[in-house]
Protein backbone atom coordinates (compact mmCIF):
# COMPACT_ATOMS: atom_id res chain seq x y z
CA UNK A 1 0.00 0.00 0.00
CA UNK A 2 1.26 3.66 -0.65
CA UNK A 3 -0.05 6.34 1.87
CA UNK A 4 0.80 9.83 0.86
CA UNK A 5 0.52 12.21 3.69
CA UNK A 6 -0.21 15.71 3.43
CA UNK A 7 2.50 15.51 0.48
CA UNK A 8 3.78 19.57 -0.78
CA UNK A 9 6.13 20.37 -3.43
CA UNK A 10 6.80 23.73 -3.52
CA UNK A 11 9.85 24.46 -6.63
CA UNK A 12 12.38 27.15 -5.76
CA UNK A 13 10.97 29.28 -8.69
CA UNK A 14 7.89 29.26 -6.26
CA UNK A 15 5.32 27.04 -8.09
CA UNK A 16 3.16 25.05 -5.38
CA UNK A 17 3.38 21.66 -7.82
CA UNK A 18 1.25 19.98 -5.11
CA UNK A 19 -0.38 21.06 -2.05
CA UNK A 20 -1.77 18.98 0.79
CA UNK A 21 -2.19 15.76 -1.42
CA UNK A 22 -3.10 12.39 0.80
CA UNK A 23 -4.24 9.35 -0.70
CA UNK A 24 -4.11 5.76 0.21
CA UNK A 25 -3.82 3.61 -2.88
CA UNK A 26 -4.19 -0.25 -1.38
CA UNK A 27 -2.26 -2.74 -2.90
CA UNK A 28 -3.26 -4.58 -5.77
CA UNK A 29 -4.95 -1.15 -7.34
CA UNK A 30 -4.62 0.93 -10.90
CA UNK A 31 -4.55 5.18 -9.57
CA UNK A 32 -4.95 6.84 -12.16
CA UNK A 33 -3.73 10.75 -12.05
CA UNK A 34 -5.40 12.77 -14.05
CA UNK A 35 -5.01 16.61 -14.61
CA UNK A 36 -3.54 19.40 -17.28
CA UNK A 37 -0.59 19.52 -18.03
CA UNK A 38 0.95 21.83 -14.99
CA UNK A 39 -1.51 19.80 -12.24
CA UNK A 40 0.79 17.73 -10.50
CA UNK A 41 0.21 14.62 -11.53
CA UNK A 42 3.50 14.05 -13.08
CA UNK A 43 5.21 15.54 -10.08
CA UNK A 44 2.97 13.58 -7.76
CA UNK A 45 4.13 10.32 -9.07
CA UNK A 46 7.81 11.20 -9.40
CA UNK A 47 7.60 11.63 -5.24
CA UNK A 48 7.13 8.10 -4.86
CA UNK A 49 9.84 6.72 -6.06
CA UNK A 50 12.33 9.95 -5.08
CA UNK A 51 12.94 11.62 -8.54
CA UNK A 52 11.48 14.74 -7.00
CA UNK A 53 11.38 14.86 -3.10
CA UNK A 54 8.46 16.57 -1.41
CA UNK A 55 9.23 19.97 0.52
CA UNK A 56 7.03 18.81 2.79
CA UNK A 57 4.67 15.39 4.04
CA UNK A 58 5.76 11.83 3.81
CA UNK A 59 5.32 8.90 1.57
CA UNK A 60 4.95 5.36 3.08
CA UNK A 61 5.12 2.14 0.86
CA UNK A 62 3.82 -0.35 3.20
CA UNK A 63 4.24 1.87 6.09
CA UNK A 64 7.98 2.60 5.91
CA UNK A 65 8.47 5.99 4.78
CA UNK A 66 10.56 6.36 1.56
CA UNK A 67 12.01 9.57 2.57
CA UNK A 68 14.32 7.26 5.31
CA UNK A 69 15.07 4.68 2.54
CA UNK A 70 18.28 4.32 -0.24
CA UNK A 71 17.02 6.09 -3.07
CA UNK A 72 19.09 3.37 -5.27
CA UNK A 73 17.23 0.64 -3.83
CA UNK A 74 13.65 1.97 -3.60
CA UNK A 75 13.68 2.78 -7.39
CA UNK A 76 15.18 -0.69 -7.81
CA UNK A 77 11.75 -2.01 -6.80
CA UNK A 78 9.59 0.47 -8.52
CA UNK A 79 8.85 -0.49 -12.05
CA UNK A 80 8.78 2.82 -14.15
CA UNK A 81 8.05 3.67 -17.86
CA UNK A 82 7.71 6.98 -19.38
CA UNK A 83 5.87 8.57 -22.34
CA UNK A 84 9.16 8.89 -24.47
CA UNK A 85 9.58 5.39 -23.73
CA UNK A 86 13.14 5.99 -22.96
CA UNK A 87 14.89 2.69 -24.00
CA UNK A 88 18.69 2.98 -24.68
CA UNK A 89 19.01 3.24 -28.28
CA UNK A 90 22.66 1.64 -27.60
CA UNK A 91 21.46 -1.91 -26.37
CA UNK A 92 19.56 -4.64 -27.72
CA UNK A 93 15.31 -5.31 -26.82
CA UNK A 94 17.20 -8.09 -24.24
CA UNK A 95 20.05 -5.66 -22.71
CA UNK A 96 17.02 -2.93 -22.09
CA UNK A 97 14.64 -5.35 -20.06
CA UNK A 98 17.74 -6.64 -18.46
CA UNK A 99 18.87 -3.33 -16.98
CA UNK A 100 16.79 -3.77 -13.35
CA UNK A 101 17.49 -7.42 -13.04
CA UNK A 102 21.68 -6.70 -14.14
CA UNK A 103 21.17 -3.91 -11.35
CA UNK A 104 20.31 -6.28 -8.96
CA UNK A 105 22.76 -8.95 -9.73
CA UNK A 106 20.58 -11.94 -11.12
CA UNK A 107 22.48 -15.08 -12.62
CA UNK A 108 22.45 -14.92 -16.44
CA UNK A 109 20.15 -17.59 -16.84
CA UNK A 110 17.33 -16.15 -15.07
CA UNK A 111 17.07 -13.05 -16.74
CA UNK A 112 17.54 -14.88 -19.96
CA UNK A 113 14.13 -16.42 -19.16
CA UNK A 114 13.00 -13.42 -17.54
CA UNK A 115 13.02 -11.69 -20.53
CA UNK A 116 11.38 -14.35 -22.86
CA UNK A 117 8.72 -14.44 -20.39
CA UNK A 118 8.53 -10.83 -20.43
CA UNK A 119 8.51 -10.52 -24.23
CA UNK A 120 5.76 -13.08 -24.55
CA UNK A 121 3.78 -11.20 -21.88
CA UNK A 122 3.72 -8.34 -23.84
CA UNK A 123 3.18 -10.31 -27.39
CA UNK A 124 6.53 -9.85 -29.27
CA UNK A 125 7.77 -12.73 -30.61
CA UNK A 126 11.10 -13.39 -27.89
CA UNK A 127 13.53 -15.11 -30.80
CA UNK A 128 12.36 -12.74 -32.90
CA UNK A 129 12.97 -9.63 -30.85
CA UNK A 130 15.46 -10.17 -28.21
CA UNK A 131 18.23 -9.28 -30.35
CA UNK A 132 16.81 -5.80 -32.03
CA UNK A 133 17.38 -2.16 -31.46
CA UNK A 134 14.95 -0.17 -30.27
CA UNK A 135 15.44 2.31 -34.14
CA UNK A 136 14.60 -1.36 -35.77
CA UNK A 137 10.79 -1.34 -34.06
CA UNK A 138 7.67 0.38 -34.58
CA UNK A 139 6.46 3.20 -31.97
CA UNK A 140 4.12 0.36 -30.57
CA UNK A 141 6.63 -1.98 -30.05
CA UNK A 142 9.10 0.01 -28.00
CA UNK A 143 6.17 1.03 -26.01
CA UNK A 144 5.37 -2.69 -25.35
CA UNK A 145 9.34 -2.97 -24.44
CA UNK A 146 8.94 -0.17 -22.19
CA UNK A 147 6.16 -2.09 -20.22
CA UNK A 148 7.81 -5.00 -20.40
CA UNK A 149 11.32 -3.19 -18.84
CA UNK A 150 9.42 -1.81 -15.80
CA UNK A 151 8.07 -5.02 -15.13
CA UNK A 152 11.26 -6.68 -15.43
CA UNK A 153 12.50 -7.19 -11.90
CA UNK A 154 8.71 -7.95 -10.87
CA UNK A 155 8.44 -5.11 -8.48
CA UNK A 156 5.10 -4.69 -6.80
CA UNK A 157 4.77 -1.31 -7.69
CA UNK A 158 5.01 0.14 -11.17
CA UNK A 159 4.62 3.81 -12.35
CA UNK A 160 3.88 5.09 -15.35
CA UNK A 161 3.69 8.60 -16.96
CA UNK A 162 1.78 8.64 -20.14
CA UNK A 163 3.11 5.46 -21.30
CA UNK A 164 0.83 5.21 -24.18
CA UNK A 165 0.55 9.10 -25.22
CA UNK A 166 3.04 9.09 -28.01
CA UNK A 167 0.82 6.64 -29.99
CA UNK A 168 -1.51 6.91 -32.61
CA UNK A 169 -5.05 6.34 -31.46
CA UNK A 170 -5.05 2.85 -32.95
CA UNK A 171 -2.23 1.24 -31.92
CA UNK A 172 -2.69 3.09 -28.27
CA UNK A 173 -6.28 2.06 -28.10
CA UNK A 174 -4.73 -1.57 -28.67
CA UNK A 175 -2.07 -1.45 -26.06
CA UNK A 176 -4.70 -0.05 -23.85
CA UNK A 177 -6.28 -3.57 -24.23
CA UNK A 178 -3.40 -5.89 -23.68
CA UNK A 179 -2.61 -3.46 -20.81
CA UNK A 180 -5.79 -3.66 -19.28
CA UNK A 181 -5.86 -7.78 -19.70
CA UNK A 182 -1.93 -8.25 -18.36
CA UNK A 183 -3.02 -5.99 -15.52
CA UNK A 184 -5.30 -8.37 -14.40
CA UNK A 185 -3.40 -11.24 -14.48
CA UNK A 186 0.02 -9.79 -12.53
CA UNK A 187 -1.11 -8.45 -9.24
CA UNK A 188 0.47 -4.96 -9.23
CA UNK A 189 0.02 -1.50 -7.60
CA UNK A 190 0.14 1.22 -10.47
CA UNK A 191 0.32 4.33 -10.64
CA UNK A 192 -0.80 5.83 -14.12
CA UNK A 193 -0.40 9.23 -14.91
CA UNK A 194 -2.74 10.59 -17.92
CA UNK A 195 -3.88 14.05 -19.31
CA UNK A 196 -6.76 11.64 -21.06
CA UNK A 197 -10.03 11.38 -19.65
CA UNK A 198 -10.72 8.73 -21.61
CA UNK A 199 -7.82 6.43 -21.11
CA UNK A 200 -8.38 7.13 -16.90
CA UNK A 201 -11.50 6.15 -16.97
CA UNK A 202 -10.56 2.95 -18.90
CA UNK A 203 -7.45 1.83 -17.43
CA UNK A 204 -8.14 2.99 -13.59
CA UNK A 205 -9.33 1.47 -10.73
CA UNK A 206 -9.72 4.88 -9.15
CA UNK A 207 -9.09 8.23 -10.95
CA UNK A 208 -7.43 11.05 -8.74
CA UNK A 209 -8.32 14.42 -10.60
CA UNK A 210 -5.61 16.99 -9.93
CA UNK A 211 -5.95 20.67 -10.69
CA UNK A 212 -2.74 22.78 -9.83
CA UNK A 213 -1.33 20.79 -7.31
CA UNK A 214 -4.95 20.29 -5.44
CA UNK A 215 -6.98 16.85 -5.20
CA UNK A 216 -10.11 17.91 -6.65
CA UNK A 217 -11.78 14.56 -6.63
CA UNK A 218 -10.76 10.61 -5.77
CA UNK A 219 -13.35 8.18 -6.84
CA UNK A 220 -14.03 5.42 -9.17
CA UNK A 221 -14.33 6.03 -12.72
CA UNK A 222 -18.40 5.17 -12.51
CA UNK A 223 -18.28 7.62 -9.16
CA UNK A 224 -16.49 10.77 -11.28
CA UNK A 225 -18.40 10.37 -14.39
CA UNK A 226 -22.02 10.05 -12.55
CA UNK A 227 -21.41 12.58 -9.06
CA UNK A 228 -18.45 15.35 -10.03
CA UNK A 229 -17.88 16.41 -6.68
CA UNK A 230 -17.63 20.02 -7.60
CA UNK A 231 -17.68 22.79 -10.80
CA UNK A 232 -13.99 21.85 -11.75
CA UNK A 233 -14.59 17.94 -12.22
CA UNK A 234 -18.22 18.89 -13.99
CA UNK A 235 -16.54 21.37 -16.64
CA UNK A 236 -13.41 18.91 -16.86
CA UNK A 237 -15.45 16.14 -17.82
CA UNK A 238 -17.01 18.97 -19.71
CA UNK A 239 -18.75 17.98 -23.38
CA UNK A 240 -17.13 14.48 -22.64
CA UNK A 241 -19.82 13.13 -20.49
CA UNK A 242 -21.79 11.47 -22.82
CA UNK A 243 -19.25 9.18 -23.96
CA UNK A 244 -17.90 8.79 -20.57
CA UNK A 245 -21.05 7.32 -19.14
CA UNK A 246 -21.31 4.96 -22.26
CA UNK A 247 -17.66 3.84 -20.99
CA UNK A 248 -18.55 3.50 -17.44
CA UNK A 249 -21.74 2.34 -17.26
CA UNK A 250 -21.89 -1.55 -17.82
CA UNK A 251 -25.15 -3.45 -19.07
CA UNK A 252 -25.48 -5.03 -15.36
CA UNK A 253 -27.19 -2.13 -14.42
CA UNK A 254 -29.45 -2.10 -17.10
CA UNK A 255 -30.65 -5.54 -17.25
CA UNK A 256 -34.54 -6.10 -16.94
CA UNK A 257 -34.13 -8.71 -14.50
CA UNK A 258 -37.08 -10.81 -14.42
CA UNK A 259 -38.33 -13.86 -16.20
CA UNK A 260 -34.69 -14.31 -17.85
CA UNK A 261 -34.42 -17.68 -16.75
CA UNK A 262 -37.04 -19.71 -19.58
CA UNK A 263 -34.59 -18.62 -22.27
CA UNK A 264 -31.58 -19.71 -20.96
CA UNK A 265 -29.44 -22.02 -23.09
CA UNK A 266 -27.88 -25.42 -22.31
CA UNK A 267 -24.33 -25.50 -20.13
CA UNK A 268 -22.09 -24.33 -23.18
CA UNK A 269 -21.49 -20.77 -23.33
CA UNK A 270 -21.66 -19.83 -26.82
CA UNK A 271 -18.82 -17.35 -28.37
CA UNK A 272 -21.25 -14.82 -29.29
CA UNK A 273 -22.04 -13.28 -26.20
CA UNK A 274 -21.90 -10.15 -23.70
CA UNK A 275 -20.21 -10.07 -20.33
CA UNK A 276 -22.14 -8.14 -17.54
CA UNK A 277 -19.15 -5.67 -16.85
CA UNK A 278 -19.18 -4.77 -20.50
CA UNK A 279 -19.43 -1.12 -20.87
CA UNK A 280 -22.62 0.27 -23.23
CA UNK A 281 -20.11 0.66 -25.76
CA UNK A 282 -18.89 -2.45 -26.38
CA UNK A 283 -21.84 -3.97 -26.31
CA UNK A 284 -23.14 -1.57 -29.37
CA UNK A 285 -20.10 -2.58 -30.96
CA UNK A 286 -21.04 -6.22 -29.97
CA UNK A 287 -24.50 -5.73 -31.44
CA UNK A 288 -23.01 -4.44 -34.49
CA UNK A 289 -20.23 -7.47 -35.28
CA UNK A 290 -22.90 -10.20 -34.17
CA UNK A 291 -25.80 -8.50 -36.58
CA UNK A 292 -28.11 -9.97 -33.92
CA UNK A 293 -31.30 -7.90 -32.36
CA UNK A 294 -30.74 -10.35 -28.69
CA UNK A 295 -27.56 -11.71 -27.18
CA UNK A 296 -27.01 -12.96 -24.22
CA UNK A 297 -25.22 -11.79 -21.23
CA UNK A 298 -23.17 -13.72 -18.83
CA UNK A 299 -20.99 -13.15 -15.88
CA UNK A 300 -18.09 -14.96 -16.24
CA UNK A 301 -19.27 -18.70 -17.08
CA UNK A 302 -22.63 -17.92 -15.65
CA UNK A 303 -25.87 -16.73 -17.85
CA UNK A 304 -27.00 -13.54 -16.43
CA UNK A 305 -30.25 -13.01 -19.17
CA UNK A 306 -30.39 -11.93 -22.34
CA UNK A 307 -30.17 -8.33 -23.50
CA UNK A 308 -32.34 -6.74 -26.63
CA UNK A 309 -30.66 -4.29 -28.77
CA UNK A 310 -33.85 -1.96 -28.94
CA UNK A 311 -33.35 -2.20 -24.50
CA UNK A 312 -29.77 -1.09 -25.13
CA UNK A 313 -30.21 1.89 -27.78
CA UNK A 314 -33.23 2.50 -24.91
CA UNK A 315 -30.76 2.93 -21.90
CA UNK A 316 -28.30 4.62 -24.52
CA UNK A 317 -30.97 7.55 -25.20
CA UNK A 318 -31.94 7.70 -21.80
CA UNK A 319 -28.06 8.37 -20.66
CA UNK A 320 -28.08 11.23 -23.75
CA UNK A 321 -30.94 12.55 -21.86
CA UNK A 322 -29.68 12.88 -18.12
CA UNK A 323 -26.20 14.48 -19.65
CA UNK A 324 -27.84 16.17 -22.16
CA UNK A 325 -24.82 15.24 -24.81
CA UNK A 326 -24.53 15.01 -27.97
CA UNK A 327 -22.62 12.50 -30.37
CA UNK B 1 59.18 11.72 -59.77
CA UNK B 2 62.56 9.73 -59.83
CA UNK B 3 64.02 12.55 -58.22
CA UNK B 4 61.66 12.04 -55.23
CA UNK B 5 62.95 7.98 -55.34
CA UNK B 6 66.05 8.93 -54.64
CA UNK B 7 65.48 11.79 -51.92
CA UNK B 8 64.06 9.10 -49.88
CA UNK B 9 66.56 6.26 -51.42
CA UNK B 10 69.25 8.55 -49.92
CA UNK B 11 67.64 9.86 -46.81
CA UNK B 12 65.65 6.81 -45.82
CA UNK B 13 66.98 6.19 -42.55
CA UNK B 14 66.63 9.42 -41.25
CA UNK B 15 62.94 9.76 -42.28
CA UNK B 16 62.25 6.22 -40.88
CA UNK B 17 63.63 7.35 -37.10
CA UNK B 18 62.05 11.05 -37.49
CA UNK B 19 58.72 9.74 -38.74
CA UNK B 20 59.20 7.06 -35.52
CA UNK B 21 60.14 10.20 -33.38
CA UNK B 22 56.88 12.19 -34.68
CA UNK B 23 54.54 9.33 -33.85
CA UNK B 24 55.98 9.03 -30.62
CA UNK B 25 55.64 12.81 -29.26
CA UNK B 26 51.78 12.55 -31.15
CA UNK B 27 51.14 9.34 -29.11
CA UNK B 28 52.33 10.50 -25.69
CA UNK B 29 50.87 13.83 -26.21
CA UNK B 30 47.32 12.41 -27.16
CA UNK B 31 47.50 9.86 -24.38
CA UNK B 32 48.27 12.91 -21.97
CA UNK B 33 45.89 15.07 -23.86
CA UNK B 34 42.86 12.67 -23.99
CA UNK B 35 43.07 11.70 -20.34
CA UNK B 36 42.97 15.18 -19.33
CA UNK B 37 40.41 16.33 -21.56
CA UNK B 38 38.04 13.06 -21.07
CA UNK B 39 37.72 13.68 -17.17
CA UNK B 40 37.83 17.16 -17.33
CA UNK B 41 34.89 17.29 -19.96
CA UNK B 42 33.00 14.38 -18.19
CA UNK B 43 33.70 16.63 -14.32
CA UNK B 44 32.38 19.53 -16.38
CA UNK B 45 29.10 17.53 -17.11
CA UNK B 46 28.86 16.89 -13.39
CA UNK B 47 29.52 20.77 -12.73
CA UNK B 48 26.96 22.49 -10.14
CA UNK B 49 28.41 25.75 -10.97
CA UNK B 50 27.82 26.56 -15.17
CA UNK B 51 30.23 29.94 -14.69
CA UNK B 52 33.50 27.03 -13.83
CA UNK B 53 31.91 25.48 -17.13
CA UNK B 54 32.34 28.37 -19.02
CA UNK B 55 35.59 29.80 -17.87
CA UNK B 56 37.35 26.43 -18.15
CA UNK B 57 35.76 26.05 -21.98
CA UNK B 58 37.20 30.06 -22.73
CA UNK B 59 40.59 28.99 -21.27
CA UNK B 60 40.69 25.43 -23.84
CA UNK B 61 39.55 28.13 -26.02
CA UNK B 62 41.98 30.61 -25.75
CA UNK B 63 45.29 28.25 -26.08
CA UNK B 64 43.69 27.21 -29.15
CA UNK B 65 43.50 30.92 -30.54
CA UNK B 66 47.24 31.22 -30.04
CA UNK B 67 49.61 30.62 -33.19
CA UNK B 68 51.09 27.41 -32.46
CA UNK B 69 54.73 28.88 -32.66
CA UNK B 70 54.15 31.14 -30.23
CA UNK B 71 52.61 28.66 -27.39
CA UNK B 72 56.15 26.78 -28.40
CA UNK B 73 58.16 29.89 -27.65
CA UNK B 74 56.21 31.15 -24.53
CA UNK B 75 56.43 27.33 -23.09
CA UNK B 76 60.62 27.55 -23.48
CA UNK B 77 60.11 30.96 -22.21
CA UNK B 78 58.11 30.21 -19.30
CA UNK B 79 59.86 27.01 -18.73
CA UNK B 80 63.83 28.89 -18.55
CA UNK B 81 62.30 31.49 -15.67
CA UNK B 82 61.26 28.43 -13.81
CA UNK B 83 64.15 26.60 -14.46
CA UNK B 84 62.83 23.25 -16.15
CA UNK B 85 64.57 22.01 -19.31
CA UNK B 86 63.99 24.19 -22.32
CA UNK B 87 64.87 21.69 -25.24
CA UNK B 88 63.69 18.23 -26.03
CA UNK B 89 61.00 16.09 -25.25
CA UNK B 90 59.09 17.31 -22.68
CA UNK B 91 58.37 21.48 -23.38
CA UNK B 92 57.11 20.18 -26.45
CA UNK B 93 54.45 17.48 -25.05
CA UNK B 94 53.53 20.35 -22.93
CA UNK B 95 52.93 22.63 -26.05
CA UNK B 96 50.93 19.76 -28.07
CA UNK B 97 49.11 18.51 -25.14
CA UNK B 98 47.40 22.55 -24.06
CA UNK B 99 47.16 22.57 -28.10
CA UNK B 100 45.24 19.21 -28.63
CA UNK B 101 43.05 19.80 -24.75
CA UNK B 102 40.10 22.09 -26.46
CA UNK B 103 38.68 19.33 -29.22
CA UNK B 104 38.27 16.63 -27.38
CA UNK B 105 37.25 18.44 -23.89
CA UNK B 106 34.93 20.41 -25.95
CA UNK B 107 33.58 17.02 -27.52
CA UNK B 108 33.11 15.33 -24.88
CA UNK B 109 31.17 17.99 -22.88
CA UNK B 110 28.41 18.48 -25.40
CA UNK B 111 28.46 14.76 -26.08
CA UNK B 112 27.40 13.69 -22.65
CA UNK B 113 24.96 16.58 -22.68
CA UNK B 114 23.42 16.05 -26.00
CA UNK B 115 22.42 12.73 -24.40
CA UNK B 116 18.49 12.82 -24.03
CA UNK B 117 16.97 13.95 -20.53
CA UNK B 118 14.40 11.69 -20.91
CA UNK B 119 16.91 8.34 -21.34
CA UNK B 120 19.19 10.01 -18.22
CA UNK B 121 15.74 10.34 -16.85
CA UNK B 122 14.66 6.72 -17.48
CA UNK B 123 18.34 5.49 -15.85
CA UNK B 124 17.77 7.69 -12.77
CA UNK B 125 14.35 5.85 -12.26
CA UNK B 126 15.26 2.61 -12.76
CA UNK B 127 17.98 2.73 -9.94
CA UNK B 128 21.09 3.52 -11.91
CA UNK B 129 24.09 4.93 -9.72
CA UNK B 130 25.38 8.33 -10.88
CA UNK B 131 28.80 6.07 -12.19
CA UNK B 132 26.17 3.49 -13.82
CA UNK B 133 25.05 5.81 -15.82
CA UNK B 134 28.08 7.49 -16.64
CA UNK B 135 29.67 4.38 -18.11
CA UNK B 136 26.54 2.02 -19.56
CA UNK B 137 24.25 5.10 -20.87
CA UNK B 138 26.07 8.43 -20.86
CA UNK B 139 29.71 7.23 -22.17
CA UNK B 140 28.48 4.25 -25.30
CA UNK B 141 25.63 7.17 -26.65
CA UNK B 142 28.29 9.72 -26.81
CA UNK B 143 31.38 7.85 -27.82
CA UNK B 144 31.37 8.60 -31.77
CA UNK B 145 31.37 12.01 -30.68
CA UNK B 146 34.20 12.17 -28.59
CA UNK B 147 35.72 10.17 -30.36
CA UNK B 148 35.26 12.46 -33.21
CA UNK B 149 36.81 15.31 -31.31
CA UNK B 150 40.04 13.15 -30.52
CA UNK B 151 40.01 12.33 -34.70
CA UNK B 152 40.61 15.95 -35.16
CA UNK B 153 42.75 16.63 -32.37
CA UNK B 154 45.11 14.23 -33.57
CA UNK B 155 45.22 15.59 -37.37
CA UNK B 156 45.89 18.57 -35.65
CA UNK B 157 48.78 17.44 -33.21
CA UNK B 158 50.20 15.55 -36.23
CA UNK B 159 50.73 19.28 -38.01
CA UNK B 160 51.87 21.73 -35.25
CA UNK B 161 54.35 18.44 -34.15
CA UNK B 162 56.70 19.59 -36.61
CA UNK B 163 56.79 22.85 -34.95
CA UNK B 164 58.92 20.87 -32.08
CA UNK B 165 62.26 20.08 -34.94
CA UNK B 166 62.42 23.80 -33.48
CA UNK B 167 63.31 23.24 -29.64
CA UNK B 168 65.12 19.93 -30.46
CA UNK B 169 62.33 17.80 -29.60
CA UNK B 170 62.95 15.75 -32.86
CA UNK B 171 60.53 14.16 -35.40
CA UNK B 172 59.80 15.17 -39.06
CA UNK B 173 60.37 18.74 -38.52
CA UNK B 174 64.32 18.24 -37.58
CA UNK B 175 64.05 17.39 -41.80
CA UNK B 176 62.03 20.37 -42.34
CA UNK B 177 64.43 22.62 -40.51
CA UNK B 178 67.32 21.64 -41.63
CA UNK B 179 65.84 22.11 -45.51
CA UNK B 180 65.01 25.44 -44.21
CA UNK B 181 68.51 26.29 -43.00
CA UNK B 182 70.50 24.74 -45.88
CA UNK B 183 68.06 25.63 -48.50
CA UNK B 184 67.73 21.89 -49.28
CA UNK B 185 64.24 20.70 -51.10
CA UNK B 186 65.28 17.42 -50.29
CA UNK B 187 65.17 17.68 -46.83
CA UNK B 188 61.87 19.88 -46.80
CA UNK B 189 60.38 17.39 -49.14
CA UNK B 190 61.36 14.33 -46.46
CA UNK B 191 60.01 16.31 -43.87
CA UNK B 192 57.11 17.44 -45.07
CA UNK B 193 55.61 14.26 -47.59
CA UNK B 194 55.48 11.81 -44.59
CA UNK B 195 54.06 14.17 -42.11
CA UNK B 196 51.54 14.93 -44.60
CA UNK B 197 50.91 11.10 -44.93
CA UNK B 198 50.90 10.36 -41.71
CA UNK B 199 48.18 13.30 -40.83
CA UNK B 200 46.09 11.07 -43.75
CA UNK B 201 46.66 7.79 -42.37
CA UNK B 202 45.85 8.63 -38.76
CA UNK B 203 42.78 10.45 -39.81
CA UNK B 204 41.97 7.34 -41.93
CA UNK B 205 42.72 4.91 -39.12
CA UNK B 206 40.94 7.22 -36.24
CA UNK B 207 37.94 7.24 -38.58
CA UNK B 208 37.64 3.44 -38.63
CA UNK B 209 38.23 3.46 -34.93
CA UNK B 210 35.44 6.03 -34.49
CA UNK B 211 32.79 3.85 -36.80
CA UNK B 212 33.87 0.89 -34.44
CA UNK B 213 32.98 2.24 -31.28
CA UNK B 214 29.50 3.88 -32.36
CA UNK B 215 27.03 1.13 -30.60
CA UNK B 216 25.68 -0.76 -33.32
CA UNK B 217 21.76 0.38 -32.16
CA UNK B 218 22.78 3.85 -33.36
CA UNK B 219 23.93 2.77 -36.85
CA UNK B 220 21.13 0.57 -37.06
CA UNK B 221 18.17 2.64 -38.89
CA UNK B 222 14.55 1.34 -39.29
CA UNK B 223 15.50 0.15 -42.54
CA UNK B 224 17.99 -2.38 -41.98
CA UNK B 225 15.46 -4.66 -40.16
CA UNK B 226 17.18 -8.01 -38.56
Amino acid sequence: MITLHQVCKTYPNGVNAVCHLSMEIPEGETLVLLGTSGSGKTTTMKMVNRLIEPTSGKIFINEKDVGQQDPIQLRRKIGYAIQHVGLFPHMTVAENIAVVPRLLRWPVSQIDKRVNVLLAMVGLEPDGFRGRYPAQLSGGQRQRIGVARALAANPPIVLMDEPFGALDPITREQLQNEFIELVSKIEKTIIFVTHDVFEAVKMGDRIALLDSGCLQQLATPVELVENPANEFVDQFLGQHRFQLSLLTRIIKTIMPGTNQKTSGPGTSVPSLRLRAKSSLIEALDMFKKAGKVTLPVYEGKHFVGNLEKTHLLKAITQVMEETGGTT
Amino acid sequence: MSSLIAIFQKLGPEILTRTYEHIYLVFMAMVIAVIIALSLGIYLTRCRWPKLVSVIMGIAGAIQTVPSLALIAFIVVVFAVIRLPTIGTIPALVALVLYALLPILRNTYTGIRQVDDSIIEVAVGMGMKSHQILFSVELPLSLPVIMAGIRISTVWTIGVATLCGLIGAGGLGDLIIKGLRSIRPDYLLAGTLPAAALALVFDWLLGLVEKWLTPEGLRAGPDNKV
